[in-house]
């Protein structure tokens, strides 16, 4: 039987974790919140540039901020957006292994995003073109160097992790045009006519056209960053709950344990003591 | 007979990130740079789209002065609004 100042100590211990682990859940919860905000006011912001553009395009086709130039590598660009360390569970891997399972070397080259998914890539022994670290901070991200990149390839299809619940995490793909496309869908709708024939355009309608589908590839490559740290903070949290509700389940086994053998010193004495008084009063 | 006080129009700006609105208020004018050169936008400006260099943008209101430095974006006038999308 364990003695109680160990015990004590345990259980200590024991609190510490479940106050630390609420801590940290609290935080990932408060992360969670500050990045839906963040996503539903680059809508707006998207939803006015779609406006622009719809009237402005010199293309009818999304031409990646290139304008009428060809692109310079005749591939797709895969892109997978993983997380920076571990404990981020097996959802890195499967969204790896499902990248490389359409992996052609002859029709695409890969781009790494966090040091997880890069790992990963490596122990598979395929080779990637670059490797970017996922960013700290959830505020101003910059994505101007992977779009620099993006603009070289005919197409680029983007492999993430998604946020479905608190809960529930997913992978996803979509292809960057795409998922342009699928932005503006909802918006097209609302939009008015905003240009007419009399408007300056300084310095030109291609500049202009291109430097908005510069911004809005921007605004989705970093949704789809938020999107998958987003994912990232959810499966935390979850770690953290589970982290939780074992030490607290933990905590009051301890708890338990230490009123037992508080309960069990106690009655072993009071038998001493009676054992001790009938022996006096055997001898007297 | 009302008479229309040319000092008394204002342009509606907005100046925003995808993430930040940094001012959203009418104002009498608003300057910036872009590759011509410095230019200023008043009321009853001629519809207008252009890139922004690097630079500080100057709005003036009624009451005070505000300066915004900013890295890049497109400015969009149209009927007394000036909408400025500052780059990502």
């Amino acid at each position: 039987m364990k003695r109680l100042n160990d015990i004590t100590s345990e259980q200590q211990a024991m609190q510490s974790v479940v106050g630390l682990t609420d801590v940290f859940e609290g935080l990932a919860s408060m992360r969670i919140a500050q990045i839906k905000n963040q996503v539903l006011s680059s809508q707006s912001f998207f939803r006015e540039l779609w406006g622009i553009y719809s009237q402005v395009r010199v293309s009818p086709n999304f031409t990646y901020g290139r304008g009428l130039e060809k692109p310079e590598i005749d591939k797709d660009l895969f892109i997978a957006i993983t997380a920076e360390g571990g404990f981020s569970g097996d959802i890195d891997q499967k969204l790896i292994d499902w990248m490389l399972s359409m992996y052609d070397p002859s029709k695409h080259e890969l781009i790494i995003v966090g040091h997880h998914g890069a790992l990963q890539v490596s122990q598979a022994h395929i080779g990637f073109k670059r490797y970017f670290k996922m960013p700290l901070h959830d505020n101003n991200i910059n994505v101007m160097p992977l779009i620099n990149q993006v603009k070289r390839y005919k197409t680029t299809t983007v492999f993430y992790q998604t946020y479905v619940t608190l809960m529930v995490q997913d992978i996803k793909k979509i292809e960057l045009k795409r998922a342009i496309e699928q932005a503006s869908a909802s918006h097209k709708k609302s939009v008015g006519q905003l240009i007419s024939d009399d408007y300056i355009f300084e310095p030109s309608v291609e500049s202009v056209a291109s430097h908005l589908e510069n911004t809005m590839m921007q605004i989705t490559l970093t949704q789809t960053i938020l999107d998958s740290k987003l994912a990232q903070y959810a499966s935390r949290f979850r770690a953290m709950r589970r982290a939780n509700d074992k030490a607290s389940d933990m905590s009051s086994e301890l708890k338990r344990e230490y009123s037992h053998t508080k309960r069990f010193i106690a009655d072993e004495r009071t038998k001493e003591v009676l054992n001790g008084l009938m022996k006096m009063e055997q001898t007297s | 007979m009302t008479e229309t006080n040319e000092k008394d129009r204002t342009l509606k700006v907005k100046v925003a990130s995808p993430y930040v609105t940094y001012f959203d208020q009418p104002a009498l004018s608003i300057s910036g740079v872009n590759k011509t050169g410095p230019f200023d936008v008043l009321p009853g400006h001629h519809n207008f789209i252009t890139l922004l260099e690097p630079c500080e943008l100057s709005i003036k209101t009624a009451v005070d002065a505000r300066k915004i430095r900013i890295n890049g974006g497109l400015m969009h006038v149209r009927s007394d609004s000036a909408i400025v999308f500052l780059d990502v």
